[in-house]
């Protein structure tokens, strides 16, 4: 039994009594509170929350990376690197929701939303049960259909939950499904029992077995956003409100990874089979068509959708190689908490723009550089580390995940192709990359300079001397992925 | 610091070769914002800087005449050991003094010279950081920091050959219209700086090949550390490398030293002002490969003592020497224009020395040769600034580089005409009174007493070379100074010009070399034995390279004043020269047989005159095989390869299937729910299907 005082459990107890009082507060007040007092609190519960991760950690109470456990949810170190990153971009969108969420109605309900996500992507990555994963999955997902939706009289914003909310619901059926047959299977839902079993398994069956996994990539592959099941992700993200789309982008598309690495990854060691392949192919396929459908976008946040698109296929080769490799899931792990800082940094940069000038049309973006400097310059670091380019962060995360694949080249001989594609279509993004940053620095000339939001703007800080600060030095970031990495190896047993 | 001071009362001067290159490179810093307070400064900065390092440089000879050394190093690279220094000893202190001294003398004529020119600082910088640059080759203790200086110079050369970047047609040389093989013979002075550039920095890519070579196997740059120690020599001898790797250093002196076949850039170097002819292309940088071979030839040398025989080297380095000598002086009986005849000697004199350095490795008696390189290094930086700067002084007053617009200016310019005689004189070699003659002599006598096989066709190299040389002197001043004055002269005149001396800051410094000229050769043949005992001495302290004291006294046919010398050597200097300044008076100042007539009299003369004039070809055949050539290369590969493949095909076939294929996915974006779903289903098919195949 998990102790109480164990890190899942408290991060339950804070963000869900705060999450649930908010809307109790606002009724009790007649709905009279200012949105910026929501979000003070709804801000301080995240930043409890977050040091008692940090506490935690700190004190070393927090085990290395279980693989599984006999609990529902165990509280290791992969678990809480994932909740940081998330708790990071839960932050990043209360506070850049201060300014963008002014205007509009029922802040406690948006905040405690916030909240309650937070909690299900949280628990996504301490699962260690199928069916507590799969409730953490609602959860985490229920809350931002509704967070999507949340401009009630934009039309744009109402097609984009709709969307969200249709293949929401398919993959979590296409879920259960999978863990229906696992179960069939295996007698059992715990993730670490039904590997067992699958490894065990009668080579007749191992055709089902195949089917669940193929029903669990698909499933977690929509929120992750990977091709073909990206669809929904440029529409619903370009029509949802900027900070919420920080929240799915940055934040739930990490939880789809870590419920893969728990399921999909460890499963297909167990199962000592090729499907790295599909990983691969997958991966492929997503990067490429997300930079090649980015490159011609014309709105920004519809660009950075197709730019997130592709760097799940990113992500996807440090599962792919991972079983022959031991930097391939570091390197996914270090590029997913890159990528939260840099794509939720990039998307509160556009609901810095939009609530300020109310633009996200590349070609309205001249001379940003000179009228929102800071928020621009952050945007400017977001998308040059989001390239990979030295010294920032994102150069390490990238270098390693394609280091990786190069590195599984002995076993697998399409590795360093993986490899080859990734660095082709890095150099692609800085394409639209450079596009925005010509357009924001080298175009027009007689832009005056307008207040930025002060929200915004700590959020821009935030991330650059983040982003500039490991990237310059790495050393403890790199520490910190190296020991939420879980160590996996080929014929590993539970 | 860890000063190895041998000479009594010198404890600090270790301070003062530091000074010498130090000062000059000060002089530089500042003068940029002395150009700022007033330009006419600019100049008193520069000669007063010149003048402290020419200081510093005087006194380090009473140490250095004595023999000795004084060798001074700091930590440069700790990493690698690596450590910076100077080491003064004769050669480099006596190389600092000419250098020192002439560009003082050469400061103070340029303070005329430049009068008025609008860009004087940038002038004054880069003769400062020269002047610098060059103290560093001459006082350096190791082979990177020469380089160092070798490349500082090479930029400062660059920088004042094309110093009238302007490209006016006055600042142009060669004959314009003239070709040469369908090629123009008429170079603008930002051409020819980086022809100069060019050319001499494939010598020096071959001198720091050689430099890392021995370095690799040695460990070290310096000098001295290279004596005595000899495993990295037998190490590399071994592999066949050694000589190699010192023939990749004299290739960098090649490429500085003009020497064939690097020798075409020294010609166009002429667009630069005549002060910088006299400093960089006559008296100095040019000296630096000589310099070089002398600084690495005894190291070279002292391997025979371990048993490796090095005569390879100093073959090619006598045969370059005497092919040059020969090649450039043919070149300088025809050329129209003044400063190419003297440039044209510059190369040829240069040859002189190095054939001289060269065969001293090839006896036995290798201080010999060595003095004689070296004398004639000395003799020459005095005569040849002073000639070069006496024909600034007539480009300054005629207008015009060619001496077909000069002639009969005698009376109207007695000073320049007498100064151009003595120094001209030297350069031909006048007997007993100059210090070309017992230069030029002791460099016959090398050559001849060598016992080298090629003794015999390098002497008559050399003696022909001799004729030609005086022949084309005195043809110089003939056209310059006799006949009748010139169409263009005469066209001044009417204009109103009055023709005159050049100012006494301009004729000054010129006079006093070619007076030295003249004072030192009436004592040449002491101040030579004085200089052979004191490189004897040096080469047996240093590099442990002893002479042999063979002379045979009072057997000589010779007068008294003359013992020592060998008749053949001397008989052969009287006859060249005789026969030299003889033709040349008949052809020019006397003006007995037309020059003109005479050449076009039979198809053999004119042939031999239209070869030379072209300059042996060669310097087309360089341009068509390394210029033209490359060029047509490059247009073919830009219009049928870069335009086709990689603009229309790589660039913009990228470009349009980039785009294409954008639209097409992006055309799969319908916004339609129901083919989302469609497309989420057969994704999911497809995953099944890749997993179960």
């Amino acid at each position: 039994m998990l102790e109480i005082t164990s890190t899942p459990l408290v991060l339950i107890a804070i963000l869900g009594t705060v999450g649930v009082i908010l809307p109790i507060i606002s009724i009790a007040r007649k709905e009279k509170g200012s949105n910026s007092f929501y979000a003070v609190i709804a801000f301080a519960a995240l930043i409890v929350s977050m040091g008692y991760v940090g506490y935690q950690f700190l004190n070393d109470n927090v085990a290395p990376s279980a693989l599984f456990s006999d609990d529902v949810i165990v509280d290791d170190a992969f678990g809480g690197f994932f909740a940081i990153a998330m708790l990071i971009v839960a932050l990043f969108t209360t506070v850049g929701s201060f300014n963008y969420m002014r205007k509009h109605n029922s802040p406690a309900v948006y905040y405690s939303l916030i909240l309650l996500a937070t909690i299900g992507m949280v628990l996504v990555a301490y699962s260690t049960d199928l069916v507590m994963l799969f409730v953490a999955w609602e959860l985490m997902s229920i809350p931002t259909y509704v967070l999507v939706g949340f401009m009630k009289k934009n039309p744009s914003s109402n097609e984009a939950a709709l969307k969200y909310f249709l293949f929401g619901a398919l993959s979590s059926a296409i879920i259960v499904y999978g863990i229906a047959i696992s179960y069939g299977l295996t007698g059992s839902t715990n993730i670490g029992d039904v590997i067992e079993g699958y490894s065990t398994l009668d080579p007749s069956l191992l055709p089902l077995a195949l089917l669940s996994v193929g029903m669990f990539i698909a499933g977690f592959g929509f929120k992750m956003g990977l091709v073909p099941f990206h669809q929904w992700l440029p529409d619903t993200y370009e029509g949802a409100p900027s900070p919420v789309t920080a929240l799915l982008a940055a934040a739930t598309k990490k939880a789809g990874f870590a419920a893969a690495i728990r399921i999909i990854v460890l499963g297909m060691v167990a199962l000592n089979l090729d499907w790295t392949l599909a990983l691969g192919i997958i991966a492929v396929m997503t990067m490429t068509v997300g930079n090649i459908a980015a490159i011609m976008q014309k709105n920004l946040s519809r660009m950075l959708a197709y730019s997130s698109v592709a760097h799940a296929g990113y992500i996807l080769i440090g599962l792919a190689v991972a079983p022959y490799s031991s930097l391939g899931l570091q390197g996914s792990l270090y590029q997913i908490f890159n990528h939260a800082i840099m794509k939720g940094a990039a998307f509160i940069a556009i609901a810095g723009i939009v609530t300020t000038l109310a633009v996200t049309h590349i070609d309205k973006l001249k001379g940003l550089g000179r009228r929102m400097p800071i928020t621009a310059l952050g945007m400017i670091i977001s998308l040059f580390a989001l390239a990979g380019v030295p010294p920032l962060s994102g150069f390490w995360s990238k270098l390693m995940l394609f280091g990786s694949a190069l590195d599984a080249s002995s076993a697998l001989w399409w590795a360093p192709w993986l490899a080859i594609a990734g660095v082709l279509n890095s150099a692609l993004s800085l394409a639209y990359y450079g596009w925005i940053t010509r357009k924001m620095y080298f175009e027009g000339e007689t832009e005056k300079r307008v207040s930025e939001p002060k929200s915004i703007v700590a959020v821009m800080i935030f991330s650059i001397i983040f982003l500039v600060g490991f990237g310059v030095y790495p050393e403890p970031l790199l520490k910190f992925v190296e020991f939420a990495t879980p160590i996996v190896s080929l014929g590993l047993m539970p | 610091m860890a000063t190895e001071s041998i000479g009594l009362p010198f404890e600090a001067s270790a301070l003062s070769a530091w000074l010498v290159w130090i000062l000059p490179f000060a002089a530089a810093m500042i003068m940029p914002g002395i150009g700022k307070i007033s330009k006419r400064l600019t100049g008193y900065v520069a000669v007063g800087f010149a003048l402290m390092s020419a200081l510093s440089a005087a006194s380090l000879l009473p140490m250095a005449l004595e023999a000795h050394e004084i060798h001074d190093q700091v930590m440069w690279i700790e990493a690698i050991g690596l450590k910076a220094g100077v080491l003064a000893d004769p050669i480099s202190v006596i190389m600092a003094n000419v250098v020192g001294w002439i560009s003082f003398l050469i400061m103070i004529y340029s303070t005329g010279y430049m009068k008025g020119d609008k860009d004087i600082t940038r002038f004054w910088f880069w003769m400062m950081f020269f002047i610098g640059s060059m103290q560093i080759i001459v006082l350096s203790d190791n082979l990177l920091q020469v380089f160092f200086g070798w490349e500082g110079v090479g930029l400062a050369s660059y920088a004042l050959i094309s110093f009238w970047y302007r490209d006016k047609k006055k600042d142009h040389v060669g004959q314009e219209g003239k070709t040469v093989l369908g090629l123009l013979d008429y170079y603008a002075p930002t051409h020819a700086g980086m022809k100069a550039f060019i050319m001499t920095k494939i010598g020096d890519v071959m001198m720091i090949a050689g430099m890392l070579l021995i370095f690799l196997f040695a460990g070290t740059f310096g000098f001295r550390e290279l004596v005595g120690d000899t495993d990295w020599a037998v190490a590399m001898n071994a592999q066949g490398l050694l000589i190699p790797a010192f023939v990749l250093l004299f290739g960098g002196a090649i490429g500085k030293s003009a020497q064939f076949p690097l020798n075409e850039w020294l010609l166009e170097a002429m667009t630069g002002p005549t002060a910088v002819s006299a400093l960089i292309h006559a008296a100095t940088m040019v000296k630096a490969g000589v310099f070089l071979v002398a600084r690495i030839g005894p190291i070279v040398f002292a391997l025979g003592a371990a048993g490796i025989l090095a005569d390879q080297f100093f073959e090619i380095v006598a045969w370059i020497g005497a092919i040059t000598a020969l090649l450039l002086a043919t070149q300088g009986m025809v050329n129209p224009e003044i400063k190419k005849v003297l440039a044209y000697s510059t190369g040829s004199q240069i040859g002189y020395m190095m054939l001289a350095m060269g065969v001293a490795g090839l006896s036995h008696q290798y201080v010999d040769g060595y003095t004689a390189g070296f004398f004639h290094l000395i003799s020459h930086a005095m005569f040849k600034a002073s000639l070069f700067m006496a024909a600034g002084s007539l480009l300054h007053v005629v207008g015009s580089r060619f001496m077909t617009d000069m002639g009969g200016l005698r009376k109207q310019m007695k000073k320049t005409y007498a100064f151009m005689w003595a120094a001209g004189l030297g350069l031909m070699g006048a007997p007993f009174i100059t210090t070309g003659f017992w230069s030029k002599d002791a460099v016959f006598a090398a050559v001849f007493e060598s016992g080298s096989e090629w003794a015999m066709p390098l002497y008559a190299i050399a003696v022909l070379a001799a004729v030609i040389t005086a022949f084309y002197t005195t043809r110089m001043i003939g056209l310059v100074f006799f006949g009748n004055k010139s169409k263009h002269i005469q066209k001044m005149e009417e204009e109103g010009h009055h023709i005159h001396e050049a100012s006494i800051s301009m004729w000054v410094p010129y006079g006093i070399l070619a007076v030295l000229t003249i004072g030192i050769g009436l004592i040449g043949l002491s101040t030579e034995e004085g200089l052979h005992h004191l490189f004897e001495e040096y080469l047996e302290h240093s590099f442990g390279i002893h002479s042999e004291h063979a002379k045979i006294e009072g057997s000589s046919i010779l007068p008294e004043f003359l013992q020592g010398l060998n008749p053949v050597a001397l008989g052969s200097s009287l006859v060249a020269f005789s026969v030299g300044i003889g033709l040349g008076y008949i052809f020019y100042i006397g003006r007995w047989v037309d020059p003109v007539r005479f050449v076009n009299s039979n198809i053999f003369f004119y042939a031999i005159h239209k070869v030379i004039l072209n300059r042996w070809y060669l310097n087309a055949m360089i341009y068509w095989c390394f210029v033209v050539a490359p060029l047509w290369l490059a247009r073919g590969v830009f219009r049928y390869f870069e335009k086709t493949a990689i603009d229309y095909g790589m660039n913009d076939g990228f470009q349009k299937a980039v785009g294409w294929s954008a639209k097409v996915v992006q055309g799969t974006q319908t916004g339609v729910s129901q083919s989302y779903l469609f497309v989420f289903g057969a994704g999911l098919l497809f995953v099944v299907l890749i997993l179960l195949m």
